[in-house]
């Protein structure tokens, strides 16, 4: 979302650079400024399940497949690929996952989803970057084919086994999940005392400190990596320069081809690794169809969050929470009107100070009805809790649409030898 | 080029050998339950999305196909469905089945329900049956259409008894797939259920979809919702929402010792994994089979079915099970309450207050 080369997801930002002290500090009392508003809407709808530990836990694990898919389509894209093949490829991973999973183990699993991921991303380059297929039409292709993939193979493979069937396979075992003695409890109990800040802030601790998936770890550390290996490395920035000017890099010794390669293999890897956290994670089972398109709104959070991890990471987010907020509570639907009433209303004072006028008026007015809605019902209907993740995902890219910028040649073919 | 011209060889002798294993496997199935009848009637079944080896009622549809080959000497043609298909392509699939000379033909799922109705008026003299299935015009009634029809909130009270006599918190939930009328009925009766044993109960409802099918297939959702009411103090929860239900089986899991769940439309306890059985108190029965059956049967005997046909208590379209012996100590009251019912001295609300 920032931007310079800095953001929050990317570790090592030195800090003794002025830009980037500056850039840590706005976020740090963003993320408080957050906290201390949900805390506030929290106490005044008295919806405790809000930001209890247990919905933000639950928001984690629904944030982590498509923080998955959306970190693999940025791999792919700032390489220049397109790759809404990223759905097929997690389908590919859940198969994998459990295939590797029922036989060698959970960690042997998790390989075995990045690997048929992997081979999904091979089949999206070869016909891309070699053949010069067009990026949509593969990627679509790429779907089907790992919808149909996975179906043929747990037919396959997974019939007869005990827990499995032609379309199933379930009780797999899990990846270790730790819980930190004392810190864990002591957390909980305080979240539940419903204090003003402290309470919620003791909730995100007890989120993170009871039952916390290795799995969920190493998806966090895999944002960071992929931020660090691309934009500070000059492996990194070869690749973005593939996705930004291949003519350029190739007149200056790039090897275009063999970057697009690796960049959508990798890409199909982290959403295999997506489609693995969503089979031994989020439930522990293999079911057909089980993705149900987090891949396409991975590829949503990528695109709102700017191409860049720490975008990314709060677009993933976003929906994970509002994701799986209407499965703890429907109620708590009607206490994020407010929240996104204040949300808006922040936003047309951040745009007022810039004297962007009219855009603060249309904010504010939409930040108004909003908060008519809040005041004058007392549910939010049934059939639009469904429709929460989407409706943020319009309102967020309406907004924030005049400042994305994708790679610039993102989306091309490129054929060797054409920088002339 | 050449290399080039290799790859592509390769990929496409590739995908020929995939698309061969696909076919062969079908016919395998195919000739598993199809194949070696005798001269009964010629069954087209059409599967809902899920298809064979759901665990639940299509390979229920499967069980009563085999029993009608068995005792009827009935032969069949099995058509699968597509995830997110179109209404056209159910239609399509039973106008083949029809052209194809099958009667009667049997659509798994209420889904199939439009595009019977659509279907039906062309073919007069072949008979169809629509499991769960529903007259959507509620006009005009084709009389060559039976709608397979289940007493599931009978079968949903009587698991709603067995999680109110059980609970240790006074308070239960219930997950659904899809909030269609279908799985309310679910809901109605367990709440039910629950309330004539003892209204102080708390029961928790979340539904993981509105609309969307995907609600059936989605265990992580299920988990989710699951794990909420195990939180929020519930120790019992029901799932109706097939394909999720095993992440409602896992949140059991997770939730700990005397957390429990119930399954839904066949046996679960039967398919979970071991350490999902030692959470599975009970399951909802729904005897898919035998509609299938009877449905065959019926045009085996030249009475084809028609109109709506209910499968309930009394007449063994609907129970529960007792597998891991969990309810054992309780069955005696849990009969009662299904004597109660079968007499009509209780009825059980089909739809939710």
């Amino acid at each position: 979302m920032s931007q310079t080369a800095t953001s929050t997801g990317t570790p090592g930002a030195a800090p003794q650079e002025p830009r980037a002290a500056r850039f840590s500090y706005f976020w740090l009392l963003l993320a408080l400024g957050a906290i201390v508003t949900v805390s506030a809407v929290r106490l005044i709808t008295g919806q405790d399940q809000l930001d209890s530990s247990g919905s933000l836990r639950a928001a984690i694990l629904a944030t982590c497949p498509i923080l998955m898919a959306a970190i693999g389509g940025m791999w792919s894209e700032r390489a220049g690929v397109v790759n809404i093949g990223l759905e097929g490829q997690m389908i590919l991973g859940t198969w994998g996952a459990a295939y590797f999973t029922y036989y060698y183990g959970p960690w042997v699993g998790i390989l075995g989803a990045a690997l048929m991921g992997a081979v999904g991303g091979a089949l999206h380059a070869l016909a891309t970057v070699t053949f010069g297929v067009d990026h949509i039409v593969s990627g679509v292709a790429v779907n089907i084919i790992g919808l149909g993939a996975a179906a043929f193979l747990a037919e396959a493979y997974f019939t007869g086994l005990p827990g499995g069937g032609p379309r199933q396979l379930s009780g797999l075992d899990r990846p270790l999940s730790i819980t930190v003695p004392g810190l864990a409890d002591g957390a909980e109990s305080l979240s539940d005392k419903g204090w003003f800040f402290v309470s919620d802030v003791a909730s995100l601790v007890s989120a993170l400190s009871t039952n916390l998936s290795i799995l969920t770890v190493l998806v966090f550390a895999l944002v960071g990596v992929s931020g660090w290996v691309l934009w500070r490395t000059s492996f990194g920035l070869r690749l973005r320069s593939c996705g930004e000017n291949p003519q350029a890099s190739e007149s200056l010794g790039v090897n275009v081809i063999l970057y697009k390669w690796i960049a959508v293999v990798v890409s199909g890897a982290l959403a295999g690794v997506g489609g693995g956290f969503l089979a031994l994670v989020a439930s522990s089972g293999f079911v057909t169809g089980q993705t149900g398109g987090r891949g396409y709104i991975g590829l949503a959070a990528m695109i709102f969050g700017n191409w860049r991890p720490g975008g990314i990471l709060a677009g993933s987010l976003m929906f994970g929470y509002t994701d799986s907020l209407p499965l703890r509570s429907a109620d708590t639907i009607h206490a994020l009107l407010l929240l996104v009433a204040i949300g808006l209303f922040a936003l047309a004072i951040w745009r007022f100070t810039r004297k962007q006028t009219r855009q603060a008026i249309v904010f504010g007015v939409i930040g108004l009805l909003f908060l008519v809605w809040f005041l004058t019902t007392d549910q939010v209907p049934r059939e639009f809790t469904g429709m929460t993740p989407y409706i943020a995902t319009l309102l967020v890219l309406a907004f924030s649409a005049q400042r994305l910028r994708m790679p610039k040649a993102d989306g091309q073919v490129y054929r060797k030898g054409s920088a002339g | 080029m050449r290399r080039l011209t290799k790859i592509a060889a390769a990929s496409a002798v590739l995908s020929l050998a995939l698309t061969a294993c696909a076919n062969d496997s079908d016919t395998a199935a195919e000739d598993d339950l199809c194949g070696g009848g005798g001269d009964g009637p010629n069954v087209g079944l059409a599967y809902d999305v899920g298809g064979r080896g759901d665990q639940s009622f299509n390979d229920a549809a499967a069980r009563g196909m085999e029993q009608a080959k068995e005792e009827l000497g009935a032969t069949c043609t099995e058509a699968q469905a597509q995830d997110g298909e179109p209404e056209s392509a159910r239609e399509d699939r039973l106008r083949t089945l029809a052209e194809d000379g099958h009667d009667p033909i049997i659509g798994t799922g209420f889904a199939y329900s439009l595009a019977v109705d659509a279907v039906a008026p062309d073919f007069p003299d072949t008979s169809f049956g629509v499991v769960d299935g529903f007259d959507p015009t509620g006009d005009e009634a084709n009389d060559n259409v039976a709608y397979l029809g289940f007493a599931e909130n009978e079968g949903s009270f009587l698991v709603g008894v067995a999680a109110a006599l059980k609970t240790q918190t006074d308070h239960v939930g219930f997950v659904g797939g899809v909030h269609n009328d279908l799985i309310k009925k679910f809901e109605a009766g367990y709440t039910a259920g629950v309330e004539a044993v003892n209204p102080d109960i708390t029961v928790d409802v979340t539904y993981i979809e509105e609309e969307d099918l995907s609600g059936f297939a989605d265990p992580a959702g299920g988990k989710a919702a699951a794990a909420a009411m195990y939180e929020n103090g519930a120790d019992i929860v029901y799932h109706a929402s097939g394909g999720s239900g095993s992440g409602v089986f896992d949140a059991a899991v997770e939730a700990g010792d005397d957390m429990w769940a119930i399954g839904v439309d066949s046996d679960q306890y039967l398919t979970a994994s071991d350490d999902q059985k030692e959470h599975i108190l009970t399951s909802m029965l729904k005897r898919v089979d035998t509609a299938t059956f009877n449905e065959i049967k019926s045009v085996a005997d030249d009475k084809p079915l028609s109109s709506y046909q209910s499968y309930d208590l009394a007449a063994d379209g609907v129970g529960y099970s007792t597998s891991g012996g969990y309810i054992d100590d309780i069955k005696d009251q849990i009969d009662e309450w299904a004597e109660k019912i079968k007499s009509g001295e209780v009825e059980v609300p089909s739809t939710v207050k």
